[in-house]
């Protein structure tokens, strides 16, 4: 096998498909990635046997072949090349010489057959959308996944594509993330899906602001076909928990705020949180809501925000950090927080389609 | 500096029974009943009896040991006694257990310019102790002396019985050099096991490494380093409170079958819970415990974000322990569950009820 390419194409190729490569694996193959040469370009393949990832970049190829190399150490190889090509031979004995101007490298590989192929999509649930729409709602989601490894449900983003809507969740049990998109598929598709957080994360980066994306759900498994580069992952098996059933119906005070400056806001009176007290208080008055932090050994931080507001005084008190974190991910304007009092869930909403529940934290004074 | 008693409920035994003496005696169930020894007494350690041993194979290794059921309240009053003797010595006593202490005796050795001297006046102190839990309760004590818990307690274990060991700062990384690895407290079989295929047999060869232990041991490389340095910078703690609350279960007969195993871990699940629903604490750690037919004992914990109290939560979280570290690949003598960093039982965050 031989080719040549830029160092910068197949840095950035490398790049994207490196992620799922594991440090720690009893399978030596899969600290690898598979490199295949043929038709004028190079195919990158990598897996965890959760998560496959395969991406194509354009090379001047001599003469076709495959092999596989140690994924980080090669992306650092490449990364410090000193000029802008490189050349790469790769023996039968699967030992790569790669060649940049002045310098050379001799790099031990591993056979590409032994390499786990990634899955086949043959009979699969087919859904085409936009990538930007598709990053948007991931976007949306994603940071309210659970980390909680005891309910795996819950580490990842349900998809349920019923009725022509895709409503995609997240929940850690504390808070929870909703994003509705209508999408046109034939009912005979209709399907609930659990995406893993890995592939989640793996597939945020893939994702660009042009181009369509077709979803491929199989048994038990998803594949992401974005043209260029392609992700298949398992999916997480088993029921997520009702979610329709911890949205509050109705809402007492509905608040209009301004996303950036709230975000703004929280962002400084956290400065005074501490590992022990991490609660700030919203204290709702006419017209007007403070925002207040204090922890017994660090001290105290208010700031007031003016508000439309004829309700009743109210003091509920969030986790700053749930807080904020759907204020970072939205790009609207305006949110909505919907209260009823100081221990039932509070809902934020941005535009018609994003909702988040967040449960209080229990006031203490 | 660290107290511990020799052979300490077979040694009551004797000296309430002194047709018992210099005889081996065996506390714990009859050799001919499903049962473990509780202690042995120094003759009959020499047949390999040991502690946590089943009854029946001590019975083979020593077919003429007395064999004495546990009683218990004895044991107790006579701890009780043996603490006194040594707040006599120490405002800061941390009991261990029925038969062990540590005891924080820096304050009467404030004075001496540098820690080997202070130690060196503390072992009359320690012989003082010595001989007055023998006129108080004619029972002879082991104690180790040094400058942290880890080098006491290592002391009090290298001569036994009736020992006095002073590990001085000066001496403290040459005494724990050729020490094999298990010496370390909270090295068990399994991780000294682990540490001797990759080469590491002896302390010494743990205080010479620099590869980073943490693919072996996670985030207990960093104490274990320090240990085999000699230092430790925990307190003696001398409150009283609980720190762990758990529940075990031995089985009459070994099983793996999963529905009497479930059956098993609801009740101790339930007991656990009723523990510390009594005690006003919930707990953010948990762990479970089992020990196979051939005594391998196992544990494997897990930490969680919010107290834990409620008897399906720990009951959900030991199954996933199970499950997550495969454990139940052999029929099982013991099931257990335990939990521990207890803190008050508060759940400030609210929680969705999915």
């Amino acid at each position: 096998m031989k080719f040549s390419i830029s160092k910068e194409a197949f840095l950035t190729a490398l790049q994207q498909v490196q992620h799922v490569v594991s440090t720690r694996t009893t399978l030596p193959i899969l600290s690898n990635v598979l490199i295949k040469a043929g038709n004028g370009q190079l195919q990158f393949v990598t897996t965890d046997l959760d998560v496959g990832i395969s991406g194509t970049v354009a090379a001047e190829v001599e003469e076709a072949g495959a092999t596989t190399l140690p994924a980080r150490k090669l992306v650092s190889i490449i990364r410090e090349l000193p000029a802008d090509e490189v050349e790469v031979t790769v023996d039968e004995r699967n030992v790569a010489h790669i060649r940049s101007g002045p310098s050379f490298f001799k790099v031990m590989g591993l056979a590409a057959d032994e390499f786990p192929p990634l899955p086949t999509f043959s009979e699969a649930r087919e859904f085409k959308l936009e990538q930007r729409v598709l990053k948007d709602c991931l976007r949306k989601t994603s940071y309210a996944i659970s980390t909680d490894e005891t309910r795996y449900v819950l580490n990842g983003i349900l998809c349920s594509f019923k009725e022509n809507m895709l409503t995609m969740v997240a929940t850690d049990g504390r808070r929870l993330a909703m994003v509705e998109q209508e999408l046109e598929f034939p009912q005979s598709n209709e399907v609930d899906i659990i995406i893993p957080t890995k592939a989640v994360n793996e597939v945020q980066r893939l994702l660009e602001d042009e181009g369509e994306v077709t979803l491929k759900v199989g048994s038990g498994q998803i594949a992401f076909d974005l043209g260029d580069f392609f992700l298949a992952s398992k999916l997480i098996e088993g029921n997520y928990p009702n979610y329709r059933q911890v949205i509050p119906g109705e809402a007492r005070e509905r608040i209009a705020l301004d996303r950036e400056p709230l975000l703004r806001t929280l962002g400084r009176t956290s400065l005074l949180l501490s590992d022990k007290s991490n609660s700030v208080k919203l204290h709702l008055t006419k017209d007007n809501l403070e925002v207040v932090a204090n922890a017994p050994d660090v001290g105290e931080a208010r700031e007031s925000v003016a508000i439309n507001y004829k309700g009743a005084e109210m003091t509920i008190a969030f986790n700053p950090e749930f807080f904020m974190a759907p204020l970072r991910n939205l790009v609207s304007d305006e949110v909505y927080l919907h209260l009823i009092d100081e221990i039932s869930p509070g809902v934020l909403r941005s535009g018609t389609n994003f909702l988040y529940v967040l449960m209080p934290m229990r006031v203490n004074s | 500096m660290h107290v511990d008693m020799d052979a300490f409920f077979a040694s009551i035994e004797q000296r309430d029974h002194p047709e018992f003496q210099g005889k081996p005696v065996i506390v714990g169930s009859p050799p001919d009943q499903r049962g473990v020894v509780c202690a042995a007494s120094y003759e009959a350690r020499a047949f390999k009896v040991h502690s946590a041993m089943p009854s029946r194979t001590a019975g083979k290794l020593c077919p003429q040991g007395i064999f004495v059921r546990p009683r218990m309240h004895v044991y107790r009053a006579e701890s009780a006694k043996i603490m006194q003797v040594l707040q006599l010595f120490s405002a800061c006593i941390e009991q261990v257990s029925v038969d062990e202490a540590y005891l924080d005796v820096s304050p009467s050795f404030q004075d001496y310019d540098d820690q080997d001297t202070a130690l060196e006046a503390a072992e009359a102190m320690a012989r003082e102790i010595k001989a007055r839990i023998k006129q108080e309760v004619q029972l002879t004590a082991t104690v180790g002396l040094g400058s942290n818990k880890f080098l006491a307690k290592l002391g009090s274990g290298f001569q036994k019985p009736d020992g006095l060991t002073l590990i001085r700062e000066r001496d403290k990384i040459a005494f724990l050099r050729p020490l094999p690895v298990g010496a370390i407290h909270g090295v068990g079989p399994v991780t000294a096991k682990e540490l001797n295929e990759r080469g590491f047999m002896t302390v010494g060869d743990l205080q010479e490494t620099t590869i980073p232990l943490n693919d072996i041991l996670g985030s207990w490389s960093a104490t274990l380093k320090q240990r085999a340095l000699g230092t430790d910078d925990r307190p003696v703690d001398p409150t009283d409170e609980r720190k762990s609350i758990s529940s075990e279960n031995t089985f009459l007969n070994d099983t793996d079958d999963r529905p009497t195993l479930r059956t098993a871990l609801k009740e101790l699940a339930l007991d656990v819970a009723q523990t510390l629903e009594k005690e006003g604490v919930g707990a953010l750690t948990i762990q479970v415990k089992v020990r196979y037919s051939d005594f391998t004992t196992l544990t494997r914990q897990l930490r969680v974000d919010d107290p834990l109290t409620q008897t399906d939560e720990i009951y959900r979280l030991a199954c996933h322990l199970l499950a997550r570290h495969q454990l139940v690949k052999s029929p099982l003598r013991l099931i257990g569950i335990g939990v521990s960093t207890l803190v008050p039982p508060v759940r400030t965050q609210l929680r969705l009820p999915l």
